[in-house]
């Protein structure tokens, strides 16, 4: 008996000691989440991607005209709206833009704060939380400009997020943008301060390619239609391709929000693209 | 009954005697060199262990405490190469051969989920409180099942040279 217990105890303490050599390692293990989206927008909108600290990311917005103009215009192909823009990464959560739309001739100088990344392990944190405010500039001539009254900062409105975004899987990520534009010209009877919230989604269909979805609910005022893009990112190595279909034609927050007057029951649908290219400038 | 207290208590000494080595620095790092740009990152947080009674070797590292020096490297290295956010671990588990100058480890490399058995040839050097590993080896990314999309096929070279330097203390 003596015996049977001796040999019994031997074995467990070989195997403890297997056990131990593993247990030693521990799991002590802290993944911070990346990649929640391909790219710094989803559609139209912000994600809650920055560009990387030292990195220039140069994007290429351009929307076509509605599809629902016929073939004389090409199905919107003859017709097309622009934004250029540069960001830049100051450190790893914080970064700086400056972009130009065709639409209104609008200037947008941005900053983007990454307040909380989604991790797991033992410092879990469920949600990437980032910060993001723009502030646009029209350069467009309107004729309130000659009015005595005017001044520089009537051409300028403002847009400010709460991105909150979770990477359900490595496939699934999702949005919740709750969004706040100012103007600080509005036409009698209209709100100054403009409150929205918006969805937004990308799902991976292979390592380089998902279909991402977006769109913004007017909260206050919702006389102009809600923004809705459907769209495919292509990776490419240092470029991202984004084709969308969307129902806004503009390209930053107070217009594709606020201002958007096309339905997509109505085929007023504009084709358009993002291209990014990203440049390493520090070393 | 006294014997057997003794023999527990035996037991219990030499677990705790037991010539243990362990760190969580270690560094692992690894380059390869194609037409186009070399390729290379380092790890600093691995973890490694060695026990010399029964010369058992484990070494395991995140994916993603790979540094590069380009960030979209980086992120390509975890979203669409290691696939960390499935495979989030790597790691060795192996019997350490002969001790002398030039030994050679046996055992299971896994990275991105499939473990190969692998023979790594190396140094292991022992100091009265610590142990100082180094090896250089290469891997195939094929046997991994780590895939190169033809587009950029050119960037990326089909074998990788990993290096290991580790300074093991005892526990």
């Amino acid at each position: 008996m003596k015996r049977i217990l001796l040999i019994l105890l031997f074995c467990q303490a070989t195997v403890f000691a297997q056990d131990d050599l593993l247990q030693l390692l521990g799991d002590d293990s802290n993944y911070k989440i990346s990649s929640t989206f391909k790219g710094v927008k989803i559609v139209n909108g912000q994600s809650v991607e920055l560009v990387s600290k030292g990195d220039l990311l140069f994007l290429i917005q351009h929307r076509f005209g509605p599809l629902n103009s016929g073939a004389y215009n090409l199905y919107g192909l003859d017709n097309s709206q622009v934004r250029f823009g540069l960001d830049y990464g100051v450190n790893d959560w914080v970064s700086v833009g400056l972009g130009r739309s065709s639409f209104l001739k609008t200037i947008d100088a941005n900053t983007k704060i990454k307040l909380v990344g989604q991790s797991k392990g033992e410092e879990a944190f469920p949600f990437s939380l980032v910060w993001y405010s723009s502030v646009f500039f029209k350069q467009a001539i309107w004729e309130d400009m000659q009015a005595e009254s005017y001044v520089m900062s009537d051409q300028m409105s403002y847009a400010h997020q709460f991105l909150v975004a979770r990477k359900m899987n490595s496939n699934l990520s999702v949005q919740l943008s709750p969004t706040v534009v100012h103007k600080n010209v509005v036409t009698e009877g209209n709100a100054h301060d403009l409150f929205s919230v918006g969805l937004g989604a990308r799902h991976k269909l292979t390592s380089r390619i998902s279909v991402n979805a977006e769109c913004f609910l007017q909260l206050n005022e919702d006389k102009n239609i809600n923004p809705l893009s459907v769209g495919v990112d292509i990776e490419t190595g240092g470029h991202v391709f984004q084709l969308h279909l969307s129902n806004s034609a503009a390209m930053f927050e107070r217009a594709f929000i606020h201002e958007t007057n096309g339905s997509w029951l109505d085929g007023d649908i504009y084709f358009g693209f993002n291209i990014s290219r990203v440049f390493t400038l520090a070393k | 009954m006294n014997k057997i207290i003794t023999i527990i208590l035996f037991f219990f000494i030499t677990n705790i005697q037991a010539q243990q080595y362990l760190t969580k620095k270690a560094e692992i790092s690894f380059f390869s060199k194609a037409p186009i740009e070399d390729i290379s990152a380092v790890n600093t947080k691995v973890s490694a262990v060695y026990d010399d009674e029964t010369k058992q070797l484990v070494f395991q590292l995140n994916i993603s405490d790979f540094i590069f020096p380009k960030p979209l490297m980086q992120e390509h290295f975890n979203e669409n190469y290691l696939e960390s956010d499935k495979f989030p671990k790597s790691s060795f588990s192996g019997i350490v051969g002969d001790i002398n100058e030039n030994l050679t480890a046996k055992g299971t490399l896994k990275i991105h989920g499939v473990p190969n058995e692998v023979e790594v040839k190396g140094s292991l050097e022992k100091t009265n409180d610590s142990v100082i590993i180094n090896a250089t080896f290469i891997i195939k990314l094929k046997d991994y099942k780590i895939k190169i999309p033809r587009v950029v096929m050119y960037n990326i070279a089909e074998e990788i040279e990993v290096t290991i330097k580790a300074k093991l203390k005892k526990i």
